[in-house]
């Protein structure tokens, strides 16, 4: 049924392998989305240290939870996408994060922690720009904080001043856009 | 496009689609109540699902162009968190067996091996062990050849002692015996300084030559001396003999009751009817 000299599985049997918790299984979570969960993570926290931790975490609570899955809800990697999201969020909201980013601060003689994050946005610092250059302004602004960043919809509006309608039609716009780049 | 319409959802549902709550919905980013919602739409409306699967889609392919390959030390940190099941419970009978079944064959197979090497090992000591024996039976050969050879040497030394001591004792019993009367003959011009004794026993009729004392010169292969009886003048054969200065003992020769001269003679080998008188060599009367 499953390869084993494979590392690389159809996500039936990807989850398969995960539900029964072979190696094979680990192996192919590995290689096939590693690289893209640390993408996801790494633009929430720049550290790049502590994106791995928090990567190795999410991998980890992945394979642990695994049974919380319902493929009947949508893809396996969205779903691993969003507890990696919810992990990066968590861990940049905690105290000790801040602290991190305090200390790294002062001794890069950089700003300050409020502007670090979470209550600003900051363009400049996602790497995803060449991605982005293909919206619109308003759109990219929305689609990189709730794509990229993890801010929810609520926390963009309350933001960038404005309606939650339209936040949500210019994130569907960007994601439409970015879907034509795709094809 | 750009106006959301939340009364207008259930009936329209390009507009659903458009106002971007499924793209929130893919990111987890609504209230229970929202996402209950958007499921119910999903089940009823197959747009609402390919649409949801697109939105997927693309966010699979705007993470995997994003992609940023962590170090390695996440992989191995995230492999010694977790624990397999295959040694627990989707194979453990099989595991179990494999295990039964190697811990039968790896015995058989150390004692062989082992067994194989002792067998090795007792070959190779058989071999040397072998080796010596058999270069021990050799020297044991070779001694008892040797042994062999000087025991006949012996043998045949104590043969020639004994026919010596035999033939001395019998000379000695002539010369004892008064019944025999010696008789010296002396040399002719033929042979000067030669001389015989010769044992004679007119009772038993016997004559014996004298070998040890006996001085002739030695005869040649072509020619032998030959004992003459003088019996009222006429000569009686009494047999041939060689001198090599070797023999010992007396020598019997041809039996004669009578005679007044004995007289030997160098004949042709064998022995002649009548003596060549030229060739007198000694001379003795009784």
């Amino acid at each position: 049924m499953i390869n084993t000299k494979r590392k690389f599985l159809e996500e039936p049997d990807l989850i398969l392998a995960l539900q029964e918790r072979k190696k094979i299984g680990a192996d192919a979570l590995y290689e096939m989305y590693s690289g893209s969960l640390m993408g996801i993570v790494q633009r929430v926290i720049e550290d790049k240290e502590i994106a791995e931790d928090v990567l190795q975490e999410g991998l980890v609570k992945i394979w642990n939870s695994i049974q919380q899955y319902d493929p009947t809800k949508g893809r396996l990697f969205t779903w691993m996408v969003n507890v990696m999201r919810n992990l990066a969020i968590d861990k940049v909201r905690s105290k000790d994060y801040r602290n991190h980013s305090k200390n790294q601060d002062i001794e890069n003689h950089v700003n300050s922690i409020d502007e670090q994050r979470n209550s600003e946005y900051k363009p400049e610092h996602l790497g995803v720009k060449d991605l982005l250059q293909k919206l619109r302004p308003e759109q990219k602004v929305i689609v990189d904080m709730i794509y990229f960043q993890g801010f929810t919809h609520v926390e963009v509006s309350d933001e960038l001043a404005i309606p939650l309608g339209t936040v949500k039609t210019r994130l569907r716009m960007g994601i439409i856009e970015l879907r034509k780049y795709f094809k | 496009m750009n106006y959301v319409n939340i009364l207008n959802k259930l009936e329209n549902i390009k507009s659903y689609i458009e106002s971007g709550i499924l793209e929130l919905y893919i990111l987890g980013d609504l209230n229970a109540d929202e996402k209950s919602e958007v499921e119910a739409m999903s089940k009823l409306h197959s747009e609402v699902r390919a649409e949801l699967e697109q939105i997927e889609i693309d966010l699979g392919n705007i993470a995997e162009n994003l992609q940023v390959l962590p170090s390695d030390n996440v992989r191995e940190g995230f492999f010694n968190f977790i624990q397999f099941s295959e040694e627990e419970n989707i194979t453990p009978l099989a595991s179990k067996q494999e295990a039964k079944v190697t811990s039968i064959t790896q015995k058989p197979t150390n004692f062989y091996k082992y067994a194989f090497a002792a067998s090795l090992a007792l070959l190779a000591v058989s071999i040397i062990a072998l080796v010596n024996v058999n270069n021990n039976l050799n020297n044991t050969r070779q001694q008892i050849i040797a042994l062999q050879s000087s025991n006949q040497n012996f043998a045949n030394r104590v043969n020639y002692l004994d026919q010596e001591v035999t033939k001395t004792t019998s000379a000695l019993d002539i010369y004892s015996n008064t019944d025999y009367k010696m008789v010296k003959l002396e040399g002719t011009d033929n042979a000067k300084g030669a001389k015989i004794m010769i044992a004679f026993n007119s009772k038993m009729q016997k004559v014996g030559l004298d070998m040890k004392s006996m001085n002739m010169p030695k005869n040649d292969s072509e020619h032998q001396y030959q004992l003459w009886a003088l019996v009222d003048g006429k000569p009686v054969d009494l047999g041939v003999f060689d001198m090599d200065g070797n023999q010992i003992g007396f020598k019997e020769m041809k039996n004669i009751g009578q005679a007044q001269t004995f007289a030997v003679t160098l004949e042709p080998r064998g022995g002649s009817i009548n003596p060549t008188l030229e060739k007198l060599m000694v001379i003795g009367n009784i």
